[in-house]
């Protein structure tokens, strides 16, 4: 208690080294934190589909375990198949395909949605402006790459290599890398060829039944297909990508971990350093060295926990900013990154606050009678 | 009174084989509850060593040194900071004052370090800044005070675990003569008053006036102080063997130098004669040596 007060008053004594060492440590780990955000939010906008459509169970073709850069095909018949397993309430096919979507000027991959008349699930959560039901021939957008687009209600896109008429604006569909697209299911099976297959069926369950168990119960009883629930579906997802980002955010981690920890043991030196003379006082006095580390060591937290706090402040505000200023990404700052960001300033903290150690260890009592301290 | 700190054949040698120095050699001394001890000696004869030493911070090569009967020389390392926390209390020349702290959390601070629960630390420290007229200046950084009432700080904080000994090491070289002549009487009174026994190293010659006792050390030896004498100019204790000296009116003085010889005869304005030193009355020297009686 008396040393983490020392350690206050010290600190707050040298405000200008604290704000630099702070400043210094919040760089180091707000790369790794907006890193993170950046990845997070891609993958938000990747699952988004996923999230809000409102499935219960997700089927696809046997093995088929992601959206993003496979194929899902199952033959029609598995619809009525699967409407038949107990638990399951309804049953909705969708078409699914990696695309482009083209309109005005700009052009961007979608996810594109062959949807049926009146599904109950699986067309878009947030419509802004027309209809969220794409009629023959038209098409449902998202709202963000219509206005980049310079296009709106009315106006005509590219999908699947045929023209259509923007039936529909929606939002949230949107993310760095793509968007998400709804065309009529009729139109989707006619530009392919008119096979009679579809590649999703959207499932909601019974009230009261588990999602799990129907799952289970869909894939026992339909031969030649997968069924997750709608969450395990999008966790499958979310991992592709954050697969893709984890040896990148590690690599931040690591450069963060050994910025921050080269900032907090050179200002802790430094202060260390610049405070011998009084530890050489406070050992005269009868302080026992482990109060000094205790204080070093509070030191060392104190700036580091700073640290920490502007590195979340500073994510935490991009998160609101960047959106605002027209790219599609939504950074998004999960607890996880933030205590795994904490965790990263805890070791910087305590290994910075041991390193001194051996300095404070060696200060000489003596030296307190000797002149050149510097007198207070 | 009661012996409280006692040291017999202390001796100190820093390093070893031809670079090493014996800056205490053979020292005994003991200095009793309510006793204002002066250790004065010229620069580099052993002082703070010395002092260190019967403060705990420094192990003798040889010889003990006891505390209130305790061989506190013969503790182990881990065992001393209490002693130091407890049993002494010091003062330095510099002050030490802990710069991040205001007046009262600089004397708080060494209760609390000796386990005082904060708010009764706080109590104390103030209750003594209060007795030594900083009633005023509690809240006020080190920074902020003048030189002596950042001593009477240092005083406060010497005393508030209750040592049995302050030490003080050339309290007064960095103040002006009142601010020294104020902290040389609340040290006496701190002897006197509280019944501590207080040591000081020191040369200022006016710390003579309130010491029950002086001893001279010189080259780590404590000296006959029959032999020393003060140089009424510059004030510098002079070895009554090696001084310059004046015969004048009967009356013999010592110098630390030709020029403090001048300057004197300067001052008298009046024409003198000099003599060799070891010849004439010893008046001037018994009474510069003299101690006080308590
Ligand atoms: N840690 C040390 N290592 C080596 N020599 C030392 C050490 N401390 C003191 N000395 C030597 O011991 C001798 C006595 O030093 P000390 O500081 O005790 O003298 P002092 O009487 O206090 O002098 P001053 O009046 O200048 O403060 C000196 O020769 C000094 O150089
Ligand atoms: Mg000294």
């Amino acid at each position: 208690m008396t040393a983490a007060r020392l350690a206050l008053r010290s600190l707050a004594r040298h405000p200008v080294r604290l704000a630099a060492s702070v400043a210094g440590i919040a760089l180091a780990l707000t790369l790794t934190l907006a890193l993170d955000a950046i990845y997070t939010g891609v993958a938000n906008g990747l699952t988004a589909y996923i999230d809000h459509t409102g499935a219960d169970v997700w089927v696809s073709q046997a093995g088929v375990r992601n959206l993003h850069m496979v194929a899902s095909w199952l033959p029609d018949t598995v619809v009525d198949q699967v409407r038949a397993v107990p638990g399951v309430t309804d049953a909705t096919p969708i078409l699914y395909s990696t695309d482009t979507v083209a309109a005005g000027d700009d052009r961007g991959v979608a996810y594109v949605i062959g949807l049926p008349p009146g599904a109950p699930v699986g067309g878009p959560w947030s419509v802004v402006d027309g209809t969220g039901q794409p009629t023959a021939g038209g098409v449902v957008v998202d709202a963000a790459f219509a206005r980049r687009a310079g296009v709106s209600v009315g106006g005509q896109a590219t999908v699947m290599g045929r023209s259509a008429r923007i039936v529909g604006l929606t939002e949230g569909t949107g993310s760095l890398v793509n968007s998400v697209a709804f065309v009529p299911f009729a139109d989707f099976r006619a530009a392919r060829g008119g096979a009679p297959v579809v590649s999703f069926v959207l499932v909601r369950v019974a009230p009261g039944a588990a999602p799990e168990a129907v799952a289970s119960a869909i894939e026992a009883k339909v031969p030649g297909v997968t069924a997750m629930t709608g969450s395990a579906f999008s966790a499958g997802e979310r991992r592709l990508v954050m697969d893709m980002s984890a040896d990148v955010i590690a690599i931040m981690d690591g450069i963060g971990f050994i910025v921050a920890l080269v900032v907090v043991a050179l200002t802790l030196y430094i202060a260390v350093h610049g405070s011998r003379h009084e530890l050489a006082v406070l050992k005269a006095i009868g302080a026992r060295n482990r109060v000094l580390y205790a204080t070093v060591l509070a030191q060392s937290a104190v700036s580091v926990a700073a640290g920490v706090a502007v590195a979340v402040g500073i994510t935490a505000a991009l998160a609101v900013v960047v959106p605002r200023t027209g790219v599609a990404l939504e950074p998004a700052l999960t607890l996880a990154s933030v205590a795994r960001t904490a965790a990263v300033g805890g070791a910087v903290a305590l290994i910075a606050g041991v390193l001194p150690i051996r300095d404070v260890a060696h200060v000489d009592p003596l030296t307190a009678f000797r002149r050149g301290g510097a007198p207070a | 009174m009661t012996t409280t700190l006692a040291i017999r054949g202390v001796t100190k040698q820093f390093g070893h084989g031809a670079t090493s120095v014996e800056a205490v050699r053979g020292v005994g001394l003991s200095v009793e509850s309510g006793e204002v001890l002066l250790i004065m000696g010229p620069s580099g004869s052993g002082k703070s060593t010395l002092l260190s030493i019967m403060g705990a911070l420094l192990r003798p090569t040889a010889g003990t040194v006891t505390l209130n009967g305790v061989a506190i020389s013969q503790l182990p390392e881990r065992d001393l900071p209490p002693v130091r926390l407890r049993e002494f209390g010091f003062v330095f020349q510099d002050f030490n004052l802990l710069a991040a702290l205001s007046a009262l959390e600089n004397v708080a601070l060494v209760a609390e370090l000796a386990g005082t629960a904060r708010a009764e630390a706080l109590r104390r420290a103030g209750e003594l800044l209060t007795e030594l007229g900083l009633a005023e200046r509690v809240a006020f950084l080190p920074d902020q005070l003048s030189g002596g009432e950042k001593q009477r700080v240092a005083i406060a904080r010497a005393l508030i675990n209750d040592p049995s000994v302050i030490l003080a090491d050339e309290p007064t070289a960095n103040l002006d003569s009142s601010n020294g002549h104020e902290i040389m009487r609340t040290l006496r009174a701190v002897a006197k008053e509280r019944g501590r026994s207080v040591v000081i190293v020191s040369h200022d010659q006016r710390i003579r006036d309130i010491a029950d006792r002086v001893v001279w050390l010189e080259d780590g030896q404590l000296r006959d102080l029959m032999t020393m004498a003060v140089d009424p100019v510059c004030g510098m204790s002079v070895e009554h063997d090696r001084a310059v000296t004046l015969e004048q009116g009967g009356e013999l003085r010592f110098f630390c130098s030709r020029g403090c010889r001048a300057e004197f005869l300067g001052e008298l304005d009046g024409p003198a004669e000099t003599r060799p030193a070891r010849t004439g009355p010893l008046a001037s020297l018994f009474q510069a040596v003299r101690p006080k009686t308590p």
